[in-house]
């Protein structure tokens, strides 16, 4: 009878799930629609002296700045924070495909090399949100610029770090049941509304901003960035 | 605050956002996650790191409350949960103006350190332009860009004055190469180059034009300079004030096609370069349908292209490179100094780091035309001086007029043993004319030949130090020097004395200058006596330079150079002979 709660509840949680995803679709939809609303700024002037010195056009360049820790002196300096970064959003990564992918082919996850792996990339995404929630505290330039936006973005997330390595866990039985994934397919249904209305869809902007920097600057010659030279 | 009622330039503050939100700026506008990625590539963090509201972020932050409040969806329903808590009475907006205008210098570091992408420098950019539209902004910003709008130059200096100075280089050069074709030709149709300056050069470091005319002449140039349009650089750039930016870039282009000319050379300077090069054409709404290039690159085009030989060993001291936020973030414009340089002196020494990812002067975004933030920016400058500092030159080199007058102040502030010089120094002092005649430095030859010896002058000044500074470069230098120490004195004894010049200090206790210059000019006697201005508050100078009154016969902003100091007098008794 529990199993058969359980169960129903489980499917209930994954409809909702569902559900939630085509809210955040609409409202992305929207969103975009809103963003292309406004008018693109052309470049009036002639290409920059340093135009066209690379073979890669310098709005894909700017694009691919997430995988070249190397290209700015922020990250070049940090490598530790990047790394975070990387481990973070591995995480996210894996976190949403294991939400999905689960609904349709539970068996994959069923398989402990791929369990382990996911757990060991949301369990690394937890330790580097709980590192995050500490450095927004202690930091002065963190407290001062953040909102109850940040904060409640990265306290949310962690609880769905908490909530999704034991749920991955269950899948090969190392933890008995199924609240967890009920509670973390809950979860993920809650941020899929949530995300479009907050900092989260900050992913929705990465390729508009690094777009349009890359290709200003680009056709000035300033991008790529000259690296300092010893 | 949001919910509060807005003053009526808030409320205009947010209407003139709604135009300026292209999609670029929207998409930097929410593209921030407060990630703090951006906090230490801030010169103001890094020579002030217990600040926290010194970080780029929160300067961003305050264009981004107006948008989030009045633009976005979250902030216009629940404004407190993403801090859309803009400014509501005219007392934020003065507090926004110290940020905007007070704690950044637009230098575009923190832009190209952003993993999002986000165009910080732009923002705030913006955010002046909106306080500007406004009417709050720095007296100083208000001054030079009503002299821009008036004059069409940022430093009010007129045609006849512009010209006068032409002529009187354009003579000395044509004494000193005993050639008539040194002379600097004045609005000359179909000219291959046609050369724009600062009218900082004009009006403090003229040897800068006379040295572009020498180099001009050795590679037998058909070149002109323009009597009207000739201020390659533009305050809208550091205001914000995309009309005033459009305005100046139309007079420059529009007299470059009236005569004709075939290439626009752009003497150095980072802002004017960037305003011209790279702004111009996108604030003035017109593409841009002529070739111009920096002076730097026409100068490497002589050397490569044979035009005029350099012997580099005449630059012997060890030099190193500054390059300049405009030219090297905004223009992609940064070797071609590095290969010059290499050409004309014997030791380079980069500086660290470098090209796109140089700290800036502390003196860009219109910062030194804002004197209340003076002591802030050379706070930050500490950066900059250890930079400097750790390279061991003795010249530091830059392509741009306002990194001249920053690094000579953080130099001076934090006693380095170095000077600031240009591209456009070394080049000339390494030129090997075919004659072999050496070229003398213009101001040292007019020091050699114009002796003050009989002149009469009167310092007034209440600053004991500048006093005695004045006094003593003055006597050195032949000069019989009268001191008062306010503007009354000053007036008594000018009139007792009858000077042949008077060097004025605007700011005194008493009779302040403002009112000895109104009542010298006012006073039949004494009216056309020859006045220098020489103020650390160039805020006063909208005073002195009324449309009523006779405008003073030089004007020098204060820390002066004894060089910067004679040159100036000695012009002015040139210009009065």
């Amino acid at each position: 009878m529990e199993q058969t709660q359980m169960g129903s509840l489980l499917h209930t949680a994954e409809m909702v799930h569902f559900a939630a995803f085509g809210v955040m679709i609409l409202v992305y939809s929207i969103r975009l629609f809103w963003l292309l609303r406004f008018k693109a700024g052309r470049d009036r002037q002639m290409p920059g002296e340093r135009f066209g010195d690379t073979s890669i056009s310098p709005a894909v360049y700017s694009m691919m700045n997430v995988v070249m820790p190397w290209a700015m002196e922020s990250t070049r300096k940090n490598l530790l924070f990047y790394l975070s970064f990387v481990i973070f959003h591995l995480g996210v990564a894996a976190g949403i495909f294991f939400a999905f992918v689960n609904s349709f082919y539970p068996p994959l996850f069923e398989i402990p090399v791929v369990a382990y792996a996911f757990m060991a990339m949301i369990g690394g995404a937890l330790l580097v949100s709980i590192i995050r929630i500490f450095r927004r505290f202690i930091s002065s330039v963190l407290r001062l610029i953040s909102s109850p936006d940040d904060y409640f973005a990265l306290f949310t997330l962690t609880v769905w770090f908490a909530l999704g390595v034991p749920a991955v866990a269950s899948m090969v039985g190392i933890v008995e049941g199924e609240i967890f994934l009920v509670a973390y397919l809950f979860a993920t249904s809650f941020f899929l509304v949530y995300v479009p209305f907050s900092k989260i869809s900050h992913y929705l902007y990465y390729p508009f901003t690094r777009y349009y920097i890359g290709k200003t600057l680009g056709h000035r010659g300033s991008m790529p960035a000259a690296r300092a030279q010893v | 605050m949001g919910d509060e009622k807005k003053s009526y330039k808030v409320e205009k503050m947010v209407e003139l956002l709604g135009p300026k939100l292209s999609r670029q700026v929207v998409g930097s506008l929410v593209g921030c996650v407060h990630c703090g990625m951006c906090n230490e590539s801030c010169h103001y963090v890094l020579s002030n790191p217990d600040d926290p509201k010194l970080t780029p972020s929160y300067k961003a932050d305050q264009l981004r409350k107006i948008f989030k409040r009045y633009y976005d969806w979250t902030g216009r329903v629940f404004p407190w949960w993403v801090k859309a808590d803009p400014p509501v009475t005219d007392e934020d907006l003065e507090e926004l103006k110290d940020i905007a205008f007070g704690t950044c210098t637009n230098c575009r570091r923190c832009t190209f350190n952003c993993p999002m992408g986000v165009d910080t420098a732009t923002l705030n950019r913006i955010t002046r332009g909106l306080l500007t539209r406004v009417g709050v902004m720095p007296e100083g910003v208000r001054v030079v860009s009503k002299d821009s709008w008036e004059l069409g130059n940022q430093m009010g200096v007129l045609k006849e004055d512009y010209i006068d100075t032409i002529e009187w280089l354009s003579e000395e050069l044509v004494d000193e190469m005993g050639d008539e074709a040194a002379a600097i030709p004045l609005d000359k149709e179909d000219a291959d180059v046609v050369y724009s300056i600062n009218p900082r050069e004009v009006k403090y470091d003229p040897r800068t034009i006379s040295k572009a005319a020498a180099i001009f002449y050795a590679a037998g140039e058909n070149w002109t300079m323009p009597s009207w349009g000739w201020d390659q650089t533009n305050f809208g750039l550091f205001s914000g004030d995309d009309a005033l930016g459009g305005a100046t870039y139309t007079h420059l282009a529009e007299n470059h096609k009236a005569l004709r000319g075939k290439l626009m050379v752009i003497s150095e300077c980072g802002h004017g370069y960037r305003s011209t090069r790279c702004e111009g054409p996108n604030w003035s709404q017109t593409d841009q349908d002529f070739v111009m290039e920096s002076s730097v690159i026409t100068m490497l085009r002589y050397i490569n292209e044979g035009r005029i030989k350099v012997d580099k060993t005449k630059n012997s001291l060890p030099v190193t490179f500054h390059d300049s936020c405009n030219n090297a973030r905004s223009c992609g414009f940064y070797e071609e100094p590095r290969e010059l340089l290499n050409l004309v002196t014997t030791e380079f020494r980069e500086m660290y780091p470098n090209r796109a990812e140089n700290y800036c002067c502390t003196g860009g975004g219109g910062a030194m035309s804002m004197s209340e933030y003076t002591p802030n920016r050379l706070a930050s400058a500490k950066v900059k001086a250890d930079q400097i500092a750790a390279t061991g030159a003795k010249i530091v080199v830059t392509s741009c007029h306002n990194c001249v007058d920053a690094l000579n102040d953080l130099i001076k502030h934090y006693k380095l043993d170095c000077e600031v010089r240009q591209l456009v120094d070394l080049v000339e002092s390494a030129l090997v004319l075919e004659k072999q005649v050496e070229i003398p430095e213009v101001p040292e030859v007019v020091a050699a030949e114009l002796s003050l010896q009989g002149q009469k002058i009167l310092v007034v000044d209440d600053e004991p130090d500048v006093c005695i500074f004045l006094s003593t470069v003055l006597e050195d230098n032949g000069a019989t020097v009268l001191t008062a120490f306010d503007g009354k004195e000053g007036l008594e004894l000018a009139r007792k004395e009858k000077p042949d010049l008077v060097t004025l200090d605007l700011s005194m206790p008493g009779t302040d200058g403002v009112k000895a210059y109104r009542d010298m000019r006012d006073d039949g006697e004494l009216a056309d006596i020859p006045v220098c201005i020489i103020t650390g508050r160039p805020e006063l100078r909208e005073l002195i330079y009324n449309p009523d009154i006779k405008r003073p016969d030089g004007y020098l902003d204060k820390p002066i150079t004894e060089d910067t100091l004679l040159r100036n007098v000695r012009m002015i008794f040139e210009l009065s002979a």
